[in-house]
């Protein structure tokens, strides 16, 4: 559990696999409920017909780290007992060139792709095997590529950080930049042909 | 655009503004006395000087490295890493920002464990998290690490992993050639300068 609930020492570290899973169901639920066990809803982000993913994701990320600062300013929550993902810049860009590829080529991240396969969707059932025997080439080659997935540690990074500036401020103009893309999306989707599935 | 999102949007905006123009928080309120003395008491503060060695070697992220001695010392010597802060200006308004961050375990270090027992302690009471001690300091990390051990015959196998360890520790840390070729100077002499905050908020709990 990487919330401040156990790391504050609230709840015991025991039940972090209860979490886990209540989490994961939680997820689960709201992709499915977002429609998003079906690839061809997925891939409309690339091909501008269904720019849902973004703006879901998108949303999630804005109300969370409203919320989060919000609870952290009337000190509900603290924020430096947070665990951030220490970032390895050069594994994180190729990472996300293979990730953005496969994401195209099939339709699926990994999350989306469990929800397919949970409700039988044949495509999510081969992304779901394929994604395995991709880990286990991996973790078998991993000798090879460890230079690389270590290689650009910059540690736990926030972006505000980078900039050089608050975390608020940085909210602030996320959200405008949210805005910006749900009215950009709308008027690509506007534009390209509807397609029916 | 629907009506309702629209809406959505500009309470959003509205809050997200709100976050900018809210006065600063001075969130560094006092750690109760009773949760100090419990910090205090239990010994989780300290790692040992292979537990640091091995992190430094593993080059992790999450390590930040504090050294508390005199900038000359540290300008002789310091561990890969370090960053060095006069103990008189540990809760210096840059410093507290470097103490905030997520996501690190700040390591003091100085020569023995006299200061950075002080610094823990002035870091702990301002309610600062993931605050440690190199337990010994430079002095045991360099009689540990950098001076030559020789395995007994009659070491278990635990033993001598770890002697095998810190072998090929004084080889990383002998090759880069900045290692002194005597352990620091001890200076239990040395007084840091505390200025007291005067408590802006009650204690809270009570016994």
């Amino acid at each position: 559990m990487i919330g401040p609930i156990i790391s504050s020492g609230l709840v015991s570290t025991a039940w972090d696999n209860v979490f886990a899973v209540l989490l994961g169901m939680g997820f689960g639920f709201a992709l499915e409920s977002a429609g998003f066990s079906s690839s061809r809803k997925i891939i409309g982000t690339f091909f501008g017909y269904d720019f849902v993913v973004v703006k879901v994701f998108f949303t999630a990320a804005i109300v969370a780290s409203l919320g989060l600062l919000y609870l952290s300013y009337m000190g509900l929550v603290d924020y430096s007992l947070l665990y951030i993902q220490p970032t390895f810049i050069t594994s994180a860009i190729v990472g996300g060139i293979i990730m953005g590829v496969g994401f195209a080529m099939g339709g699926f991240c990994p999350g989306t792709s469990v929800c397919a396969a949970a409700v039988g969707r044949i495509d999510g059932l081969v992304f779901f095997g394929g994604m395995f025997i991709g880990i286990f080439l991996f973790s078998e080659a991993f000798p090879l590529f460890e230079n690389i997935y270590y290689s650009g540690s910059l540690g736990p990074k926030m972006i505000n950080s980078v900039f050089g500036i608050s975390p608020e401020l940085f909210t602030f103009l996320l959200i405008l930049m949210a805005i910006g893309m749900f009215y950009g999306a709308g008027w690509v989707q506007g534009k390209v042909k509807k397609i029916e599935y | 655009m629907e009506r309702k999102y629209t809406v959505l949007l500009v309470f959003l905006v509205v809050m997200a503004l709100g976050l900018v123009i809210l006065p600063g928080k001075n969130d560094r309120k006092e750690t109760d006395p009773k949760i100090l003395l419990g910090s205090i008491v239990e010994k989780s503060r300290y790692l040992s000087v292979d537990q640091v060695t091995h992190r430094i070697i593993e080059n992790d992220p999450t390590l930040l490295l504090i050294d508390l001695r005199s900038a000359e010392q540290f300008k002789a010597f310091a561990l890969p890493g370090a960053i060095n802060i006069q103990p008189d200006s540990l809760i210096s308004k840059s410093n507290l920002d470097l103490f905030s961050q997520p996501g690190k375990d700040k390591i003091l270090y100085d020569n023995t464990d006299l200061i950075s027992e002080q610094g823990w302690l002035i870091c702990t009471r301002y309610s600062l998290n993931r605050i440690y001690i190199m337990k010994g300091g430079l002095n045991e990390w360099y009689n540990t690490i950098i001076q030559t051990e020789v395995a007994k015959p009659t070491a278990s196998s635990t033993d001598l992993d770890l002697i095998n360890f810190r072998n090929a520790a004084r080889i990383y840390f002998t090759v880069t050639g900045n290692t002194p070729v005597s352990p620091p100077s001890v200076s239990n002499g040395e007084k840091i300068e505390v200025s007291r905050k005067a408590p802006t908020a009650k204690s809270g709990g009570g016994c």
